[in-house]
């Protein structure tokens, strides 16, 4: 069951500085949480963001980042490229998102 | 120098060149699967304190070393709401000028301590927000590593309403 939707990615540069906010949407369901709505828990559980190959962001999360997690964060980056962002979750769904840096 | 001596001098330097910016994802869920487990320790009801939560051990599973929790950083810029009127939404910001390597978040208001570790690849800056979840009043904890030293953060939160979906 696909719970991973679609993710919003905004990536803005600005004097060589990229500032991304990126907000994924995902129940993100704990042990508890899961528990009381007898569902499986599940939430993402690492986020790459590449431009061009190169790692620009990496993070491992766990099950206390929030419903829809957002996320933001800076890279040195110039406008003009592409930004590529991989999601993988606990039960081991995986999509990657893209979004142009402006 | 002849021709091919200098081709293959440039090749080297191209190969060097090219490692850093390699495809180097750390996943800390399989490399350290037993950091993510680390519970706080408390009664229900009852605020976590440094002796029981679980923080000190998560820290030490992820870098494999010892920080001292009860001093703040100056270099370490941790942003927290005092009061959080959403346990479900607490946002967290976190910026520092140290050279980082690895950035982790951690609480003691859920089950288990850990919340997430950036792997900043090397250059880049370290300011991250994110939003994350807490049952309880609590501390957040930043946890920075810089060139093989550890370097920590707290922040106080109020939570005026569970985030667990309690």
């Amino acid at each position: 069951m696909a719970k991973l939707g679609k993710a919003r990615i905004k990536a803005k540069s600005k004097k060589g500085v990229v500032t991304v906010k990126m907000m994924a949407k995902h129940p993100q369901l704990s042990y508890q949480e899961a528990e009381r709505a007898k569902k499986k828990p599940d939430w993402i559980t690492q986020i790459t963001a590449t431009v061009g190959g190169a790692v620009v962001f990496e993070v491992s999360g766990s099950q206390f980042l929030s419903k829809n997690p957002y996320y933001k964060f800076k890279f040195n980056g110039e406008k003009g490229g592409q930004l590529d962002v991989a999601m993988t979750t606990l039960t081991g769904e995986s999509k990657t998102f893209k979004a142009k840096i402006k | 120098m002849n021709r091919r001596n200098f081709l293959g001098l440039g090749l080297g330097v191209a190969a060097a060149a090219a490692i850093p910016t390699q495809l180097s994802a750390v996943d800390f869920r399989a490399t350290k699967p037993k950091a993510w487990e680390v519970i706080n320790k408390f009664k229900k009801g009852t605020k976590g304190d440094l002796a029981t939560d679980g923080r000190a051990a998560a820290i030490k599973e992820i870098f494999g070393m010892d920080v001292d929790l009860t001093k703040n950083d100056s270099k370490i810029k941790l942003k927290t709401p005092a009061i959080a009127e959403n346990g479900a939404v607490v946002p967290v910001s976190v910026s520092t000028k140290r050279a980082a390597t690895k950035v982790a978040i951690l609480q003691n208001a859920n089950p288990e301590s850990l919340v997430c570790v950036f792997t900043v690849p090397a250059g880049q800056p370290v300011e991250y927000s994110v939003r994350i979840k807490m049952q309880q009043t609590g501390d957040i904890t930043v946890v920075v590593e810089e060139g093989g030293k550890l370097y920590a953060s707290t922040s106080n939160t109020k939570v005026t309403a569970g985030g667990c979906g309690g």
